[in-house]
């Protein structure tokens, strides 16, 4: 039998790379209408009262009236409401969605509703806490208590925009007495979970399909409920197809991002041992928390990030404040605190006058250590055998050599890191509940009834890859629609790097239980349905157990050049080194790399998005600077196989574990560039400038 | 109502300004943008406008006694691709914008956008480029420092356009272009650096300073460049920080969306000390 890593082409590859593959802003329906959404001028004000203009025949305002059911988004609290009633909390927040033929008309009509506001004080920053999260291992009181020497720092780290090539959109239409929704989404039932709530529906009231997705990153995991609420009540009243496509400039105004955060990092040591650490993290969820807990949750886990600290105070607060919401993106709070993780193991060395190589290795994470929610690393651990291969290839040692009269400063940097592969602790069984289906029709037809999505990270290919190769048919008898919530189960979100270990794995065993009957004309349908390993133990309200059922490792080498003139940064090479199992599609892997890697590294010294006012500064790909392949600079990437027993093929995560390295990486390559500590991302020009500005730095 | 013309040549474009006043495109390239729309709805033009893509008689490119002529609706593309074009003006044009703009944009748009940091513009201040305008009934060649008054603000009458923008070819033994985007390519400059000098036996002959994005229009002081003239290469460098001095005065940037004033004041006169400590 072939290895499954060996590549294959991707299934969508033709119709994506020849343009046939159909985006929702392609999709032109008989009678359809446009819709724009009407928004706050305000930052936080109360509405005292709206005045809509006289429409025309054929044209609609949709607004908080029309909702039957509850005015919020279903999404984890009953906090962020779907039409703003009498308060606005952000700017640019939705109040309607005016629906009509002509887009001109309907922007008159926009520019004519006057809504009279009572304008109150904005909050911005680290001030108004909505959650707060605690925990601790060990005895961090004793390692206080023994300890000789502090060492604190505070990290920052700001916004990052997803920039997926499609816009947020969405077409709606009335049919066989449904609403229905056809979305560039990622989670397909959370849209019709979130629509279903908003109009005080049956169940089956509701479809929701997903149209080729160009581009998620996250930006579409939870966000699209709010859009879908919006565009179901319009369809729910008018009875007609309705298309709601963000323009770039509305949608990286008014959508999800990642969220700034400020962590205090605080290392208690003793004849160069790190006896304890105390992790402090804000970050700010703007106007409404949306999954900002569960963000702050996975970056209060990661707090050790590879390494293992035996005693530990963990304390974290989500930040309101009266900017757009922010949500899910590739990595989910991880990005942050890595970050904060790696630069601070280097301070601490750099303090304690220690090679940075050797604190990493005494602390570095083993199997059987205990997590930092005290669970313990179940499966085999191979990062020093990962990180010999890369020092190796990379020629670690000799990659910088001074040289004065260059015009260049030169720098190498390396993150060490890990991911926690699908949902926080038992989040699985008790939220998601995946179950997937296979159905064998009597042409010989294997289709693949889930809800994963195919935004890109090539789902379909692999999910068709692991039934051909069980059922020993070829990929071509294999068919994997674009889930359509009318005839797929809920096989929960495309999100959290969950999707080839927990949904493939399902269907993995699903297609096992095929096996036997699939020499039989007849039909069959198999049905499996998530069960939690027995020995995950999550207590959520204490933070103690096992966080995740396995984790994926890297380490990331970055060698960049920064300017002496301009204090711009040159990434000159990027070797990377991952474990996430086993691949199941070798390239598949490799691209997720390369893009998670370049999307990091962006991350950590480009992309710069800020709110000035509470107004984002940075809102067209023109100000938005994130790489081009100009910018690109050679990439080495490796795979090492450790397979993880109740993955298919061995398969852990791989989406969000490329990108978490970048940023730590990148930075500490400019830190070692200029000699000087850097403390926030991203590491731009302007903030180089002020590093070699500081004397005492 | 708001006209749109496509005019079969120059003279009759002229025809038409003579009586209206129009907004003028050639490539589009900033026009579109500032006009931008919802998508599937016109571009919000809410002026006269006319479109000169298709003038062949502004498409041309030739080198004429020691000089560039480059008429207005040539691309740049095109024009670095012309073996006479200063290697300056090749240098910025490599490094603006994407492929598919530069095979749109052009000098002449550049120089009508009046943008602080229009890219080509400090390289035509260093060459003491002419911009031939032309009316109906009129014709007059400007220099381009007198041309730009301000931040999108230029001398040129409403009845009139760009021709033709006039290079002369200069000798230098050591030119240098920085343009400071936020990446390598597609981007705006935060700041940009053009310096030219012609040295001949250890003397320098000619120095030319300007400054992009920095100041309302290219900061280029004429004053300054001739106060060194005639030095030595070492008395030149000696005086480094007089010459640091001298600019700084002039360095008077904005902070924005894509920079600050610190940075791109310290960048703009680092590259100045870059380039008289590597002359």
């Amino acid at each position: 039998m072939t290895d499954i890593s060996k590549t294959i082409k991707k299934v969508d590859s033709d119709e994506k790379a020849t343009g046939k593959a159909v985006y929702v802003s392609d999709i032109k329906m008989d009678g359809m209408l446009y819709a724009k959404t009407f928004r706050s001028k305000h930052q936080h004000a109360l509405i005292k009262s709206i005045k809509y203009p006289k429409l025309e025949e054929g044209y609609y305002i949709i607004d908080h009236n029309d909702i039957k059911g509850k005015n919020f988004v279903k999404i984890i609290f009953e906090d962020m409401v779907v039409f703003a009633d009498k308060k606005v909390n952000y700017y640019l927040e939705p109040i309607a969605l005016v629906v009509g033929k002509d887009k001109l008309i309907i922007e008159k009509i926009i520019n004519e509703i006057e809504v009279e506001y009572e304008v109150l004080e904005p909050v911005y920053g680290y001030v108004n806490s909505e959650i707060n999260y605690h925990f601790t291992k060990g005895n961090i009181e004793r390692a206080k208590m023994d300890s000789e020497k502090t060492i604190e720092y505070t990290y920052d780290t700001g916004y990052q925009e997803q920039l997926y090539i499609e816009p947020q959109g969405m077409i709606g239409y009335f049919e066989d007495n449904q609403v229905v929704l056809n979305g560039s989404i990622q989670c397909p039932y959370y849209v019709k979970n979130a629509v279903v709530s908003i109009l005080g529906s049956d169940d089956d009231y509701v479809r929701v399909i997903q149209a080729t997705v160009g581009g998620a990153f996250g930006g579409k995991e939870e966000f699209p409920s709010l859009l879908a609420c919006h565009l179901a009540l319009a369809v729910d009243k008018i009875k007609k197809p309705i298309k709601l496509i963000y323009e770039r400039e509305e949608d990286m105004e008014t959508t999800t991002k990642r969220h700034p955060a400020k962590i205090t990092l605080k290392a208690y040591t003793k004849n160069n041992k790190i006896l304890g650490m105390s992790s402090n993290v804000a970050i700010d969820g703007g106007a409404y928390i949306g999954l900002s807990g569960v963000v702050l949750s996975r970056a209060l886990i990661a707090s050790t990030g590879a390494y293992t600290i035996d005693n530990l105070e963990v304390t974290g607060d989500v930040f309101l404040t009266n900017t757009v919401p922010n949500g899910a993106f590739r990595g989910f709070g991880a990005p942050q605190m890595l970050f904060a993780v790696e630069m601070f193991i280097h301070h601490i060395a750099k303090d304690l006058n220690i090679d940075p190589l050797v604190l990493r290795r005494q602390y570095l994470a083993k199997q059987g250590d205990a997590t930092s929610t005290s669970g313990k690393f179940r499966d085999p651990i191979i990062m020093n055998e990962m990180l010999k291969t890369i020092l190796e290839i990379s020629d670690y040692k000799k990659l910088v050599k001074p040289n004065l009269k260059s015009k260049y400063y030169e720098g190498v940097g390396m993150s060490w890191f890990l991911h926690g592969c699908g949902f926080t602790g038992s989040g699985e069984a008790t939220h998601i509940k995946a179950v997937v289906k296979l159905k064998k029709t009597k042409d010989g037809l294997v289709h693949i009834l889930i809800a994963a999505v195919d935004m890109g990270q090539g789902v379909k290919t692999t999910m068709k890859k692991i039934v051909a190769n069980i059922l020993n048919i070829p990929i071509e008898k294999v068919v994997y629609n674009n889930p359509d919530t009318n005839f797929v189960p809920d096989s929960g979100p495309t999100v959290a790097s969950r999707t080839i270990m927990i949904v493939g794995g399902l269907v993995a065993r699903a297609a096992l239980k095929l096996k036997k009957h699939y020499r039989h004309l007849d039909e069959k349908t198999v049905t499996e349905t998530f069960k939690q390993p027995e020995y995950i133990k999550w207590d959520e309200e204490n933070f103690k157990g096992d966080a995740y059922p396995a984790y994926s490792w890297g380490i990331n080498i970055v060698k960049v050049e920064v300017d002496k003139a301009t204090y711009q940064v040159n990434l000159k090479n990027v070797w990377s080194i991952y474990d996430v199992g086993k691949a199941i599609d070798e390239q598949i892997i490799l691209g997720q790399a390369d893009g998670g890697t370049m999307q990091g590294l962006g991350y950590g010294y480009l992309e710069v998005m800020n709110a000035v006012d509470g107004k984002i500064a940075q809102k067209n790909v023109t100000d938005y600077i994130i790489p081009t392949s100009v910018d690109t600079p050679d990439m080495e990437t490796y795979l090492m196989d450790n397979p993880y027993p109740l993955g298919p093929y061995g398969a852990k995560g791989a989406g969000e574990l490329t990108l978490v390295g970048g940023a730590p990486a990148v930075a500490l390559a400019i830190e070692n560039a200029i000699g000087k500590k850097v403390y926030k991302i991203p590491v731009t020009p302007e903030y180089i400038m002020e590093l070699m500005n500081d004397d005492e730095n | 109502m708001v006209k749109h013309i496509i005019p079969n040549s120059l003279s009759e474009a002229l025809d038409y300004m003579s009586k209206d006043e129009y907004k003028i495109v050639s490539g589009g390239t900033d026009l579109m943008v500032q006009k931008r729309a919802w998508a599937e709805t016109p571009p919000k033009f809410d002026q006269n406008t006319i479109y000169i893509f298709n003038l062949m008689d502004l498409k041309y490119i030739k080198k004429e006694n020691n000089k560039i002529i480059i008429g207005a609706n040539y691309p740049v593309e095109k024009i670095k691709d012309f073996k006479s074009t200063p290697i300056l003006l090749k240098k910025a044009i490599e490094i603006m914008a994407s492929p598919a703009l530069r095979n749109l944009a052009t000098i002449a748009g550049n120089i009508g956008n009046a943008s602080p940091a229009g890219d080509t513009l400090p390289i035509l201040y260093v060459h003491d480029a002419l911009v031939k305008i032309v009316s109906k009934n009129n014709s007059r060649i400007v220099p381009i420092n007198e041309v730009i008054l301000s931040v999108r603000k230029t001398c040129i009458n409403k009845d009139e356009m760009i021709k033709e923008i006039i290079i002369p070819i200069l000798e230098f033994t050591k030119t240098s272009f920085v343009k400071v985007g936020g990446r390598k390519a597609d981007a705006i400059s935060k700041t940009s650096f053009t310096g030219a000098v012609n040295v001949k036996d250890g003397i320098v002959k000619d120095i030319r300073i300007a400054f992009g994005a920095v100041n309302v229009t290219v900061v280029r002081k004429k004053e300054i460049e001739n106060k060194y003239k005639g030095l030595s290469v070492l008395e030149l460098q000696s005086r480094i920080n007089e010459i640091l001095n001298d600019y700084e005065p002039f360095i008077k940037p904005i902070t924005d969306q894509r920079s600050n004033k610190d940075y791109r004041k310290q960048v703009s006169l680092n590259l100045l000390k870059e380039f008289i400590n590597n002359l």
